[in-house]
This record gives C-alpha cells, structure tokens and sequence, in this order.
C-alpha cells in the first residue's frame, strides 16, 4: 500500500517523508473502500453533481 | 467595579440603559486577555488600542442618539482566516502570503465595523482551518479553559476560547467539518453554521469552496441570532452567497405543535462518554415538556456524508494548496499535510460522485424535514479530549480517533444550518453539546426552540474559571 500512496502523492508532487507516506497507508485501504462506496448509492445514479457553473461570470474582488 | 454582563444580548441592553459603558465593556475583555490568554492562546493578534479607540468612539455615538443596533460597542473576536485591515491575516500558518487581504477588510468584517462591533483581535485556528496544534510551529498552542490539558475544538478555537472566559462577547467562525461547532461544543458555548449561502466567505481563506460557512459563536442562541442579522446577506464578490437577509424571531413562547427529530443511530459509539447520552435524554426531555413532540429518525446517507465532506474537503483544498505545498512542505503543520493529502489519494471522479451523492444526501435531508421541523444530535460523543488522546504514533496526529467522536461532518455536505448548544458535564466538568439542525434558510426557527431550551437550563450561562498552573507544554 505504500507504493500506491507514494505514487499518488509523488504525481501531486508532494514530498512527503517515509514515515508520513506510512501512516497515510496505513489509513488508505479504508478510505479507498469509504469513497468506492459512494459508487454504490442507487439515489445518486442519475443525479447531477453538486458543482456550479454560470456563463458569463466574472471574478469580483471581495474588498471593492 | 461595574457589572459585565454575561451576553452579548445584555450587555446591549445594559449599554442603551446607560448601566455599562462600551469602555468598560471592552477593559473587561483585555482585562481577560492579559489574565488567561498567555495559557489559553486564544489570539494570535491583539487591537487593544484600536479596540479602546472604537469602545470610545461607540460611547460617544450612542451619547448622541446614534445607535447602530445591537452589535454597537460590543467587544468581538474575528478567527484570523477573514481579512482585516488593521492586521495581517496568517491562518496561523507561515505559509500564507502576509500580502493576501492586507489592508482589506472581507465582507463580514466590513459589516461588523458598519454595525459598531469593537474587534478585539483575531483569533487562533489550526493551520488554514484544518489539521491539529503542531508545538514545532511558532504559533500559540489553544488550549480549553475548562482543562487547557483538553483540546478547545476546532478550527475556530480562539473565538470558543474567548467567548467562554470573556475576551470578547461574540466572534466569527468558519465551519467545513464542524469548525464552529466543535469549539463551541467543547469550549461550553453557543456556535452557529448558518445555511450555505447565508453569508458571504470570500475575504476568507478558503478551505473547501463548496464547504465553507461564516458563523458566530457567542453565549446564547439570542447573541448568535444577533449577529446572523449583521453579518447574513448576499455580496457579489461571492458566487454562492443568495439574497437571504435574516431576521431573528420572536422570542419566547413554548414548543407546542413543533416536531423534533432525534437522531441515535451512529451518534453514541464506544468510545464515547456515557453521560453524553444521558446529558441528551435529559435535553429531549425539558424539549418534550416545553410542548414538542419526539420522534426518532435516521440521516439519509450519513456515512457516505462523512466521507464526500472529507473528498470534497481534501481535494477543494489540495487545489488551493498543491504549489505551495510542493515546496514548502515542511512549512506546513504536521496535521495539515495529512489533511491536504486526501486530495491527492482520490480521482476526479470520486470527487465528482462525491458531488452527485450530496445532491441526493440534500434531496433527502429536505424530505426528511416534511416530516420533522428540527433534527436534533449530540455534536460530539464525549467532552473535550485530551492533547495526548487525539495524538497518534510520532506525535501524528489521530484523525480517526477524533472524527469517531465528532458528529458534525454530515451538515457541512448539506448545507443546512445547524446550531450548537451547551446541553450539561461530563463528571469531569467538561461541557457537553447537542445541535439542533433545520431545513435550509431555517435558522430563525433552530434559534428559537433553541432559545426555548435556554430560556428553562441556563447550561450556556455556565463559565470556567481556568486553573492557570501546571499546564503541559
């Protein structure tokens, strides 16, 4: 499990150490199969996703 | 020596009948800070001298009929992820441009200065509101004023800090997890996560874009209510944020007719403390005698929930974070490293499908409340725990450990409001927390029955009076 998580992290080029790259592992085969459970929820199979678009927008500076 | 009254609601009234001055108000609150926060680490900056500049210029305001509500002189801690001008915003971290937001206030902010609130500092949080304490870092260690051996809770641990020992009488949070409701549960306050889009979080550092709430904690549902009038609205600067001004309710009256939904499922593990769930049956009951009826009712798809807020969370962040991280990894607290990382463990997809399951977990939390008007949780398993409980091997920290025990996730994947209340001790006298939740735009209505619940316990009014020797490093 180390060598995924260390591939994982080296492609987001996080350097992470050896002993961070074994803790995050040691916690990966749980979390993995948390979010391939997400896959499994019948109400979510046709659902769109909770992400928002709006043509035409602009960035608006928050201290104008 | 004058009366300080305990609330932000009294102190308002004590202002405008002419018992306390906002002066006074505001010696007290540095008066707290030069006591305890050398061992809490409540702020990570102090405006002493602005803040007695602006209590001055507030007495002199209301002298001469100028009354800009109940805010109006009021000591209030800001968490130091939301700019302000009159210093630099760090999220405690040595990572963050010190340029980011200087000299600017976020919209929040310039709210509570137009409202006549007196900011007393900004307040400590884990690194960008995430991870744990690091004492390898260069920036205050918060601690809990009930035992500073425990964890205050977070990310808005200053502002439950200062709310509890008087520092300030109300204060800004954030909450992508639970970071407003975490503190308040263990730091023995009151803590507010108001609907998505109530208001605006842009001047604020982000943490999850689709996550992140600004909320209040204060003492009282009242004192929280009172600054969602101030601080609610839509801002341009902020794609999420919706033309929904909040107006408090009217307080008082009884629970007749209301139905409550009781949520058990998951909520007592194991490893949690027994007198929570006692200290729970007990809250249902004054609630089921102030006239609501019970019933109990499961959340749709809350272990799916957990996870899609710790996918969207981690990979929200990661984006944020990824260029920064690459090269000045070590900068970065040891908790947050572990936290950001998520991001880099999971696909494009997976983010995706995180986003398809919250849309049908909202689908079902907003049938759910056809049939019940408020849902109602222990916030967390147990009181606060300690530093050394919530460290994992190599002094990591036990993310695990601390998320079994901690129920607010779920709420930030839904977007609904939810409130934070004092509900009773452990035997240890560590404060324990319930959260009433409600349909979305629903805060007048879980402020209300949670003002009822006030109104007949007074838990929110308990303090603590912080044994300031022999505190662990």
């Amino acid at each position: 499990m180390n060598e995924i998580v260390k591939t994982l992290l080296d492609q987001a080029a996080l350097p992470a150490s050896e002993d961070e790259i074994a803790a995050y592992a040691a916690g990966f085969a749980a979390q993995r199969a948390a979010v391939d459970a997400l896959y499994g929820v019948p109400e979510a199979r046709y659902a769109d996703p909770a992400l928002r678009f709006r043509a035409g927008a602009r960035i608006t500076d928050w201290a104008e | 020596m004058t009366d300080i009254p305990l609330t932000l609601t009294d102190a308002a009234a004590a202002l405008r009948a002419g018992a306390v001055t906002s002066v006074a108000l505001t010696r007290a609150a540095i008066a707290a800070a030069d006591r305890l926060d050398d061992t809490l680490g409540a702020y990570l900056s102090r405006f002493d001298e602005y803040a007695l500049e602006r209590a001055a210029a507030a007495d002199a305001e209301l002298a001469r009929g100028l009354d800009r509500g109940p805010l109006h002189g009021i000591p209030f801690g800001v968490k130091d992820i939301l700019a302000m001008a009159e210093g630099p915003t760090t999220a405690q971290s040595l990572v963050l441009d010190r340029a980011w937001g200087a000299g600017k206030d976020a919209p929040v902010v310039a709210r509570l200065k137009a409202a006549g609130a007196v900011i007393t500092g900004k307040t400590t949080t884990m690194e960008f509101a995430c991870g744990m304490p690091d004492v390898t870092k260069p920036f205050p260690v918060p601690r809990n004023p009930w035992n500073p051996d425990t964890w205050p809770g977070g990310s808005s641990s200053g502002t439950g800090i200062g709310v509890a020992t008087g520092m300030f009488l109300a204060g800004l949070g954030t909450d992508t997890a639970g970071s407003i409701r975490i503190p308040a549960a263990f730091c023995g306050v009151t803590g507010l996560m108001p609907t998505f889009g109530r208001v605006p979080k842009s001047g604020c550092v982000p943490l999850g874009y689709s996550l992140d709430h600004v909320g209040p904690l204060a003492r009282s549902a009242r004192d929280c209510a009172t600054v969602l009038e101030v601080i609610a609205g839509e801002h341009r600067s902020d794609p999420d944020c919706v033309d929904a001004p909040f107006t408090a309710p009217e307080w008082g009256g009884d629970l007749a007719g209301l139905r409550i939904g009781v949520v058990r499922e998951g909520h007592f593990p194991e490893q949690g403390d027994p007198a929570t769930e006692q200290a729970f049956d007990a809250a249902i009951a004054v609630l089921a005698r102030a006239g609501a009826s019970i019933t109990e009712v499961r959340l749709p798809l809350r272990q799916e929930m957990i996870t899609a807020d710790m996918i969207t969370m981690g990979c929200e962040a990661l984006a944020y974070h990824r260029t920064d991280l690459s090269t000045r990894w070590d900068d970065y607290f040891l908790a947050t490293r572990a936290m950001l990382a998520i991001g880099a463990q999971v696909s494009g997809a997976d983010y995706v499908q995180a986003q398809r399951v919250r849309r049908a977990a909202q689908d079902a939390v907003g049938r759910l409340f056809d049939e019940v008007d408020v849902i109602l949780t222990p916030t967390a398993a147990t009181g606060a725990p300690t530093f050394s409980s919530i460290t994992g091997p190599g002094g990591s920290p036990d993310i695990g450990a601390l998320f079994a025990l901690i129920h607010t996730p779920y709420w930030d994947t839904v977007g609904n409001p939810v409130l934070a209340v004092p509900m009773g001790f452990t035997p240890a006298g560590l404060p324990l927390s319930m959260q009433f939740a409600g349909p979305a735009f629903g805060e007048a209505e879980i402020l209300r029955v949670a003002d009822v619940f006030q109104q007949a316990t007074g838990w929110h009014l308990r303090t603590p009076e912080p044994e300031l020797e022999g505190v662990a490093a």
